[in-house]
């Protein structure tokens, strides 16, 4: 019994923590990891309670301020001193040489801001409710980042929009996950034959030239279908293209998993295949496939958006991002409208806080790291 | 009495970790002389290395040195240079061997001009003379056919030359002090003495100071002149070597010079029953090679065509170099492995036709222990998991008390306490969890285990206290254990019966005493004599 009580010291430094216990308290260390986290947070509540956060709905219009600028929050009173926020009024100046509208803030129009003010119904969950985050007080408009051709509000429908990007988002990459995942393990786990066809196969949606595809992918749905079955189709269409990468990545990583000594200990006590893979080989790729599908999903955001832009991915009436951005695809549009860009913030925004949090769970998660 | 070469005082060296501060090195200091050889010993994780990477400062970067540690150098404190300071030295004036040659080399260099690199880099001189000075380091450190060495990729050497390699790496430059970090431990028996008794010569010649990081305490009673026995990171013992092996003062010290396996297999009824045979065994890997138009096929037999019997009770041992075929002769004949012929009989019946599904009524009663701890428990599972698995696929146990009753009798059988079960494989030391692996097998009951060089990834201290474990499981339990090991102390005292193996043949074969007393062939009389007199070679 010697050997417990001399050995006993030399563990007790890395006692009693789980391997997820001891990922979250390295990801917790990282700063940058953390702020990507809360990045990430951020948006996921923004497009969980759009409804909420959004002061109109993505369609409601207001005919008087057709392409208005954002209207500033300010604080201090015209005749001066601190009063509660308020947002000016326009007035519409045409410019008698140039014809150019320009827009002047009002002194006459003043318009009080208050939170949790009653506004348009939205839904959650199948409850109806009519409080909105922000307002004014005498139910007139106020749109902080303008509004587009149509008379708009931009911010409402840029957060209405974050909804259907990471819908998209997530939904290809859970999809993508899953096929990947199951190709790759079967592909590493059986090998032989059957590894030769999928790995050829692969290779052959690899080889697929992206864009090009997709755009003509994206031509043959049928363009007067329900903007909701075109959603779907088109993240099959992303999915379809997205899961060699992580069979392959998974195949070589279940080889070397394969012939560790523990798995073939599992096939001496008598397992079966499917015990083995969903017991042994599928827990030990789980990291790898977190963070795979961590840097997924801003890659998916930026290709949403790019398809949505080019006017072939996300259709009226849904708002994406990129559809939004679809608005100002010529010169003067944005020469004159340039808050219609203001989703670009947005997807900066999603894609740099999805791949710093990415970052920080693929460090965290490194079976190499000694700290 | 000369001015030590080397002088470390207080070296304190802490690594910051999410799980806290760990205290690698707490205070440690030792001297080296000129032409001496200090032996650290100590088990892994005693902060042995840690404290050669100190000196070179070469840590990590999660490592803390001290403040107050000093390492004085011929006079000079380099503990306090800069990294550019310590790149003239490094390589230069104190060289270092590690213990995996196969990983230390650059795989898409050839050895030549990896070895010229480090003659250039510190003695700037045309590419011409830094090969003809590599050429008589090959021939130094006596590699067959140097000449033809040079061009050669580390791929293309044994593991013993690319140590002979590395050792020429670390003489290029005419080092005052080498240190060798566990430079034969990688190696095999046989091929360990060799490079010992070069190290010994070419320290001889070049006067150097040596510091010799190892655990095996044969090499240091053979090689050393001082030793210091580390241990949590503390010096807990030194001094002459003679002084410290005949009569150690710190119980720690004690008990690693008594840790050599001892003892004898308890005695074997002559008329026990056969409980395994392999009759005709063949094993064959079809190595493809050449060009896509040109493919030839060759087969490089493992086992060829081998009888072996087990009687019941029975330990056999079956030794060889790496490459001998051992391993997978018992894999073959456990099915773990697919063998190209022959017949396996166990208990009676013929299993070697069996497919996986018909095997798995069979796989109760025999077992197998891996070689390596830490990859042969799965990291995600908790140790309860673990032993249990065998049992739910078998449907052994009526519910999970049941089973949990079973789990914790195994582990009560291997030494281990109860409450190790809800833990995880990465909070046990090697040995820990070499006893774990040996109750996932045990708890099935099995009549047969195949132990697959159970000790040879353990300190030397632990590897008795295995030895000793497997002996008392066999009586309780009566098993029957087929033991693969190059390690010949170990087989001495684990097995009745030994089997010789070397290319795929047998040898020798018979009782452990005559084969180990007198060794027929030239070949086990190396294997004898690198096991037991470590310099002889």
């Amino acid at each position: 019994m010697t050997d417990i009580n001399l050995n006993a010291e030399a563990v007790s430094a890395g006692a009693n923590l789980s391997y997820w216990q001891l990922v979250r308290r390295r990801f917790m260390r990282n700063k940058y990891g953390m702020v990507g986290l809360i990045g990430c947070l951020f948006i996921i509540i923004t497009a969980v309670f759009s409804g909420f956060i959004a002061p109109y709905g993505p369609e409601t219009k207001d005919r008087t301020a057709i392409y208005s600028p954002p209207q500033t929050i300010r604080f201090f009173a015209p005749e001066g001193g601190l009063t509660r926020p308020y947002v000016m009024g326009f007035t519409e100046e045409m410019d008698m040489n140039t014809f150019e509208i320009t827009f002047v803030p009002d002194e006459t129009q003043v318009h009080p801001l208050a939170l949790f003010v009653k506004g348009d119904p939205w839904t959650f969950l199948g409850m109806t409710f009519e409080t909105r985050l922000i307002g004014t007080t005498d139910g007139s408009f106020v749109h902080f980042l303008g509004t587009d051709s149509l008379g708009r509000d931009v911010l409402s429908r840029m957060i209405l929009g974050t909804r259907i990007t990471l819908l998209m988002g997530f939904l290809v990459m859970v999809a993508a996950c899953f096929i990947g995942t199951i190709v790759g393990v079967a592909s590493g786990y059986f090998g032989g034959r059957f590894d030769m066809i999928v790995q050829r196969i692969v290779e052959f949606v690899k080889s697929f030239p992206d864009l090009p595809l997709y755009l003509a992918l994206v031509a043959i749905l049928p363009r007067r279908a329900e903007p909701m079955s075109i959603f779907i189709m088109f993240a099959a269409i992303l999915v379809l293209l997205r899961w060699a990468d992580l069979s392959r990545e998974l195949r070589g990583k279940v080889i070397s998993i394969r012939s560790m000594e523990y798995v073939r200990s599992a096939v001496a006590v008598g397992a079966s295949d499917n015990r083995i893979i969903a017991r042994h080989i599928v827990p030990n790729t789980s990291s790898h496939i977190i963070v795979w599908a961590t840097y997924q999903l801003p890659e998916v955001i930026l290709l949403e958006s790019f398809l949505s832009f080019l006017g072939v991915g996300v259709q009226a009436p849904m708002v994406s991002w990129g559809s939004m951005l679809n608005q100002v695809r010529d010169f003067q549009s944005f020469a004159a409208a340039p808050w219609l860009m203001a989703p670009v913030g947005m997807i900066v925004i999603s894609v740099l806080a999805f791949n710093a949090f990415g970052d920080g769970l693929r460090d965290a998660m490194d079976p190499y790291s000694n700290d | 009495m000369t001015d030590p070469l080397l002088k470390i005082e207080n070296v304190v060296v802490d690594f910051k970790t999410v799980t806290g501060t760990v205290n690698a090195v707490r205070g440690v200091s030792y001297e080296v002389a000129r032409g001496k050889t200090l032996a650290v010993v100590g088990e892994s994780g005693s902060g042995k290395s840690v404290t050669a990477r100190a000196i070179m400062s070469m840590l990590a970067e999660n490592a803390r040195v001290s403040q107050d540690s000093k390492i004085w150098f011929d006079g000079e404190d380099i503990s306090s240079f800069s990294e550019l300071q310590m790149q003239k030295i490094r390589g230069n004036r104190i060289s270092m061997i590690f213990q995996e040659p196969l990983t230390s080399l650059n795989p898409i260099y050839t050895v030549g001009d990896q070895v010229a690199e480090i003659i250039q880099i510190h003695r700037p001189m045309p590419k011409k003379d830094a090969q003809a000075e590599v050429l008589r380091l090959f021939k130094e450190v006596q590699l067959p056919d140097p000449e033809a060495r040079l061009g050669q990729y580390p791929h293309e050497m044994s593991g013993g030359q690319r140590q002979r390699v590395m050792i020429a790496m670390a003489l290029a430059n005419k080092p005052d002090l080498l240190i060798a970090d566990e430079p034969t431990t990688a190696l095999d028996v046989t091929v360990q003495a060799e490079i010992l008794t070069l190290l010994k010569d070419l320290q001889k010649s070049h006067n150097m100071a040596v510091i010799l990081i190892t655990h095996d305490l044969t090499v240091v009673e053979k090689t050393s002149d001082d030793v210091v026995v580390m241990r949590y990171g503390e010096v807990v013992e030194r001094g002459a070597t003679r002084d410290v092996f005949s009569n150690p003062q710190h119980p720690y010290t004690k008990h690693l010079l008594a840790s050599e396996p001892k003892g004898r297999p308890g005695p074997l009824d002559p008329n026990a029953p056969v409980l395994m045979e392999a009759k005709d065994m063949r094993v064959a890997f079809t190595l493809a090679y050449g060009g896509i138009f040109s493919r030839k096929k060759t087969d490089l037999v493992a086992v060829n065509n081998l009888d072996v019997t087990l009687r019941k009770g029975e330990t056999l041992g079956i030794v060889g170099e790496s490459g001998s075929g051992k391993t997978t002769l018992g894999m073959s004949m456990i099915r773990l492995q697919d063998a190209n012929g022959g017949k396996i009989l166990f208990d009676g019946k013929d299993i070697s036709t069996l497919s996986r599904k018909e095997l798995r009524p069979m796989r109760t009663r025999m077992q197998v222990v891996f070689q390596d701890p830490f990859s042969s428990l799965n990291p995600r599972m908790i140790i309860r998991q673990i032993i249990e698995e065998g049992l739910i696929v078998n449907g052994i146990g009526e519910n999970a008390a049941e089973r949990e009753e079973m789990v914790a009798k195994a582990l009560e059988d291997v030494q281990m306490p109860r409450d190790a079960m809800q833990r995880f494989p990465h909070e046990f030391s090697g040995g820990q969890r070499q006893r774990l692996a040996i109750a996932r097998a045990i708890v099935l009951k099995p009549e047969f285990i195949l132990l697959d060089e159970p000790t040879s990834a353990l300190d030397l201290s632990i590897q008795a206290q295995i030895i000793d474990l497997l002996r008392d499981l066999r009586e309780k339990h009566d098993l029957t254990y087929m033991f693969i090991s190059h390690d010949l102390k170990v087989v001495k005292a684990l097995c009745h019966n030994v089997i010789v193996m070397q290319h795929g043949n047998v040898v020798e074969a018979g009782p452990t005493a005559q084969v180990l007393e007198t060794p027929q062939t030239e070949y086990t009389q190396r294997l004898v004599n690198a096991a037991f007199n470590v310099t002889a070679a």
